[in-house]
């Protein structure tokens, strides 16, 4: 017996062996490399999961069309499981052994500065995907970076826009102790402030991420009485900050804006538990814009991953249409050539035709702000009487673009 | 900087029973942890992953009957139950073996097996957000003079208590409860008297962990169910029993009260720097009383 088993271990190594001999020759034509660095692990793979089945399904699609330039896309995907120094050392494998053309990814944005900076050093165009830090294309940006998300520069001007329209005076500002945060309160606020300069701040409440027990936060805003509140919270703070809003009935007394609060990964494990009329700023939703494009897409994603999109989907399809249409329109594989390329590309997109501003390298989307509400025919609630806020009203102007680089 | 002024009386007395609320949960957790420190000695680190599994299984047997009312009770009920059975076949596989060794290798040992459950509860639930309803009496708010009070937090108000009696009667009037206080002190005399002492230590362990299980069973339609909530727990749970005194269960209960209410109370009256008032109230009570404010067990 015990004879019988140790000949199968060997016969199983033996085919183990045989098979790591195969697998590489089989790959023998050159291909164009995409390399991913993201976090697949823990809580932010909600939102990492449809950036990288966005960006294969559109992959797979150039593929079956014989590819780029004649050159089969392939993609490579590393999990940085959220920290800096393992999602680097990712990096430097893809480029330094496996010499991938380009590099995308992360939504940690720590990591997403740490990769850019090794990109400028090897000159490898990176793509961030999910990254909300406005140092990505602001202060820290270069040549070899793209942003194609929405940061906090950007979420806080379209925030003050559509804040700005309503009658709202004494603002009270409640958010999340780190970075993003502080980054998202401020875009608001100072926005805010230029745009209507009567407005008032009643006071502030910060408090840890992860913090277990909104409600005590809640009650004390309240009675201090403010006509409308700033949140900036995000990730995984958002669904109990919701809960908390909903049991204490803070959207019924006070309204406020939370700049993720419409978003699907937010208001689907709520189901209709979540509070109605909360005001969110998002850059899509599969039910919004009703448009051919959109409802397209939704079934292709569907039909592939058995999911509605979310944000996520899009920022995929966009860096692919980007990175794609750039290397087809260089006519070479040429990593200088490509940026040209890309460098005010306009691509096609279910939220329409999106444009990478040349000078900052930044991806022009529209922000849609939104208030929450149940809608007939879905189990969770979903974005109503959307504002769209066109991407060059949120985009910081060119010159201060260049103050931040200190040009 | 700026203090918010003119706060009223209503104000305070619902951020006082907003804050008591939150003890309810803090007490609950932090008193199993207790309980097997003091008589089992084991700094249980993996405490806070057995408070993420309960809420993780209250959610699974909720949403089993449509996130019902009774599934909610039921799961409330269940879901304690399949942390104690999860602790028990650990504890027999292997902490019974670790009980001699010291605290060093019993904190490493406790630090693995939390790592381990975290692994498990992400294969079993995925790294979605997780989220679970009320039953519908239980939602919503009611009116304090003028100030909103949540349902549900009255409702844990009204468990707090309960638990508390519940555990005082188990260590005082029940056999167990007494060989376990002896045990803690004495565990060789205990031993030596003929009570089979490996069995006790089994069931005050059962009984630790099952509170952790009932933490996050209570806990849960308040929450994003998701991984990381046995991190934040963890760590102030470890806080209570410190400054209560370690293993001592009252002292939990003080310690409970007295970080669930700076907590509540410090966001009404300074809210830019709430965060701070729990941890500058656990430096205030070391300060003075470093071994903790009751008798330690230790």
């Amino acid at each position: 017996m015990k004879k019988h088993s140790v000949f199968s271990i060997c016969l199983l190594l033996m085919v183990m062996v045989c098979l790591l001999v195969v697998v590489p020759v089989s790959h023998a034509g050159k291909t164009l490399k995409i390399g991913i660095v993201d976090c697949y692990s823990g809580p932010a793979s909600t939102y990492t999961n449809d950036v990288r089945d966005a960006f294969n399904m559109e992959a797979e699609k150039i593929n079956a069309a014989g590819g780029i330039l004649g050159r089969q896309v392939e993609v490579l995907t590393r999990d940085s499981k959220f920290k800096v120094d393992i999602g680097l050392s990712a990096a430097k494998e893809l480029i330094y052994r496996e010499n991938v053309d380009i590099l995308m990814g992360t939504i940690n944005s720590a990591l997403a500065l740490a990769i850019s900076d090794m990109c400028k050093k090897e000159k490898v165009p990176f793509f961030a995907t999910f990254s909300k830090s406005a140092k990505i294309t602001g202060e820290k940006g270069h040549r070899y970076v793209f942003s194609i998300t929405e940061n906090t520069a950007l979420a806080g001007k379209a925030a003050a826009v559509g804040l700005a329209k309503k009658p709202y005076m004494k603002y009270w500002i409640a958010g999340d102790d780190y970075e993003y945060g502080h980054a998202i309160a401020d875009g608001v606020w100072n926005n805010l402030k230029t745009l209507k300069p009567g407005v008032e701040l009643l006071g502030q409440s910060w408090w840890k991420v992860g913090e277990p027990d909104f409600t005590p936060y809640i009650t004390a805003i309240l009675s201090a009485k403010p006509d409308a509140v700033i949140v900036a919270t995000g990730g995984r703070d958002c669904v109990p900050f919701l809960k908390a809003a909903k049991a204490t009935g803070f959207n019924e007394r006070v309204p406020f804006f939370m700049h993720t609060a419409t978003e699907l990964s937010t208001l689907k494990p709520l189901g209709l538990d979540a509070p109605e009329g909360v005001i969110g700023t998002s850059n899509y939703f599969f039910y919004y814009p009703e448009t051919p494009a959109n409802q397209d897409f939704v079934k292709n994603f569907e039909n592939a991953y058995q999911r509605k999109p979310a944000v996520g989907a899009v920022y995929g399809l966009l860096t692919a249409r980007y990175i794609f249409g750039a290397f087809e329109k260089a006519g070479a594989i040429d990593t200088e050539k490509f940026i040209d390329n890309v460098e005010g590309m306009t691509v096609d997109s279910p939220i329409g035709k999106v444009t990478m501003r040349a000078f900052d390298h930044q991806a022009m989307l529209p922000m849609y702000m939104g208030v929450t509400r149940k809608k007939a025919g879905y189990d969770f609630l979903v974005a109503d009487e959307i504002m769209t806020i066109p991407g060059d009203a949120v985009m910081p102007s060119i010159e201060e673009i260049k103050k931040a680089r200190k040009q | 900087m700026e203090l918010t002024a003119n706060i009223t009386l209503a104000a305070l007395l619902q951020q006082v029973l907003v804050g008591l609320s939150r003890t309810t949960i803090l007490f609950i957790v932090a008193s199993g942890l207790s309980l097997v420190l003091g008589v089992l000695r084991i700094p249980n680190v993996a405490h806070g992953s057995l408070y993420m599994t309960g809420a993780f299984v209250t959610y699974s047997v909720a949403t089993l009957f449509g996130q019902s009312a009774l599934g909610f009770w039921l799961a409330l009920i269940v879901a304690p139950l399949v942390v104690a059975l999860l602790s028990f076949l650990v504890e027999r596989a292997v902490f019974c073996h670790l009980y001699e060794r010291e605290h060093m290798m019993l904190l490493l040992f406790t630090f693995a097996f939390s790592l381990v459950i975290g692994d498990l509860v992400k294969l079993v639930w995925g790294s979605d957000y997780r989220s679970l309803v009320a039953p519908v009496f239980l939602q919503g708010s009611f009116s304090i003079s003028g100030f909103p009070f949540p349902r549900y937090n009255l409702f844990l108000l009204v468990i707090g208590p309960l638990v508390a009696a519940g555990l005082w009667f188990l260590t005082n009037k029940t056999k167990i409860g007494k060989i376990a206080r002896a045990a803690a002190v004495d565990r060789e005399m205990v031993g030596a008297i003929g009570i089979n002492v490996s069995w006790v230590f089994a069931a005050v362990f059962v009984i630790g962990c099952y509170l952790a299980g009932l933490g996050g069973a209570l806990v849960a339609p308040t929450q994003n169910i998701t991984q990381g909530m046995d991190h934040a727990i963890i760590i102030e749970a470890f806080l209570i029993v410190i400054i209560g005194g370690l293993g001592n269960i009252w002292g939990a209960l003080l310690g409970a009260l007295i970080f669930g209410l700076t907590d509540s109370i410090g966001i009404l009256l300074w809210p830019q720097f709430a965060i701070v008032f729990p941890y500058v109230a656990v430096v205030t009570v070391l300060l003075f009383r470093p071994k903790g404010l009751l008798k330690s067990t230790w």
